[in-house]
């Protein structure tokens, strides 16, 4: 699971130089015969990169080895805070110009 | 204010200029074009795309069409924003020019007139920005702007992004789809070439460069973005008229075409069997293209009604 964890960890939002695991977006990740689930939220409904977001987390983790279907759930429950950042995703958006 | 010995040693010095007083009349006329170029670049891309983002395939799609839009008008407001700072009106520049006089690359006055030619607009037209940008954003020698560009960059990458998946897309999806993006990047293509400008055959002596407003010549620019483009286009099934060559050890682009050569902005045809000259060119360019006085319109036509309207009722 870790290995999941750390992949997801590289695919960078494409909007703001921060990974969508610091921004805390990632709500959960779960394999099972190589089928991976995902339950991801959005930071705003609105999202204009929404579908950007999912190709990405789907590509990066069937380079996983051993994965062979990527299931994504779009999840609003929790809702999205700037408190789900990690300190990492605070630090890269301050360095940015962003106030969180 | 300095000497131009003495603004000179402080530009090779690699030091940033980062006021008026630090600028000779002739650095601050040559930022001031240079910022104007810029500014209205990415103000008139804001109704070229809403033209066409108007045509988007989905909610989803509009939202980022929107947001692109968005960005390209932060990025104009801070040239402007600048010009301001160094004794240029703001409102005068945006909503009090004639359109002939808007100083962005001629490709934009070509309609834009599909979502499919919108998003070779970003694959293309926001590559030919981010080269620019990013080439002033390194070495730009005056402070505010180069540091105002940080965020800028990031933004232009979300807006090539958009441009690069739906072009691989809608490659993919092949048949008449596919033919509609190739004949968007037949006429495109050869457009965003000319946005670098004159060969630096012809342009022998550069302000710019000399006062490090940017750091590579307009054929550096233009390598560039043929680099990114070509093989991206190649990948994605999508034929375009360069190819790559090896010269001296270094990979170098040529073009398939006559450059310049002949192109009807109706019809949005070239005639590769036509060669012309940069003098046909820049009066092509001054004359300005079909879409330009519709554009500035756009934005300038509901301020000055709001203003009479205001100006009645107060």
């Amino acid at each position: 699971m870790d290995r999941l964890w750390s992949a997801l960890a590289e695919v960078q939002d494409p909007e703001m130089p921060v990974s969508l695991v610091d921004l805390g977006v990632i709500y959960g990740v779960h394999e099972s015969d190589g089928v991976v689930v995902v339950d991801l939220t959005f930071t705003a409904m609105g999202c204009p990169a929404s579908e950007f977001i999912v190709d990405d987390v789907r590509e990066r983790l069937l380079r996983e080895s051993g994965v062979r279907e990527v299931t994504i759930n779009v999840v609003w429950d929790p809702p999205w805070t700037a408190a789900r950042m990690t300190e990492a995703g605070r630090d890269a958006l301050e360095a940015w110009g962003l106030a969180v | 204010m300095p000497g131009s010995a003495e603004l000179e040693a402080m530009i090779k010095s690699g030091e940033l200029i980062e006021s008026q007083r630090e600028m000779t009349p002739e650095y601050l006329r040559e930022l001031k074009h240079t910022l104007i170029v810029s500014g209205d670049t990415e103000l008139i891309s804001a109704p070229a795309y809403y033209l066409a983002a108007k045509r988007a395939p989905s909610i989803n799609a509009f939202m980022t069409g929107i947001a692109i839009i968005q960005d390209e008008l932060a990025h104009a407001h801070i040239a402007y924003h600048i010009l301001e700072e160094l004794g240029e009106d703001q409102e005068k520049l945006i909503f009090s020019r004639d359109p002939k006089s808007f100083r962005y690359p001629y490709a934009f006055d070509v309609p834009l007139e599909s979502w499919t030619e919108l998003v070779v607009a970003n694959g293309f037209y926001d590559q030919a920005g981010f080269c620019l940008l990013g080439d002033i954003h390194d070495k730009c020698s005056y402070g505010p702007w180069k540091r105002g560009l940080n965020k800028v960059m990031l933004e232009e990458n979300f807006h090539l992004r958009n441009g690069r998946t739906w072009m691989k897309r809608i490659s993919a999806a092949g048949g008449s789809a596919k033919d509609e993006l190739q004949r968007a990047v037949d006429w495109m293509f050869p457009l965003s070439v000319e946005w670098f400008g004159l060969p630096d055959t012809k342009k022998m002596h550069s302000l710019q460069l000399e006062y490090r407003l940017k750091g590579l010549t307009n054929d550096q620019l233009r390598q560039w973005w043929l680099s990114q483009v070509v093989p991206y286009c190649e990948q994605i099934g999508v034929k375009v008229p360069a190819h790559k060559e090896t010269r001296d050890g270094k990979d170098v682009y040529e073009l398939d075409y006559p450059f310049p050569c002949v192109f009807d902005a109706e019809s949005k045809r070239w005639d590769f069997k036509q060669p012309s000259t940069w003098d046909d060119v820049l009066v092509r360019w001054r004359a300005r293209g079909p879409r330009n006085a519709e554009m500035v319109a756009l934005f300038q036509e509901e301020f000055h009604n709001f203003r009479k309207t205001h100006d009645r009722e107060s």
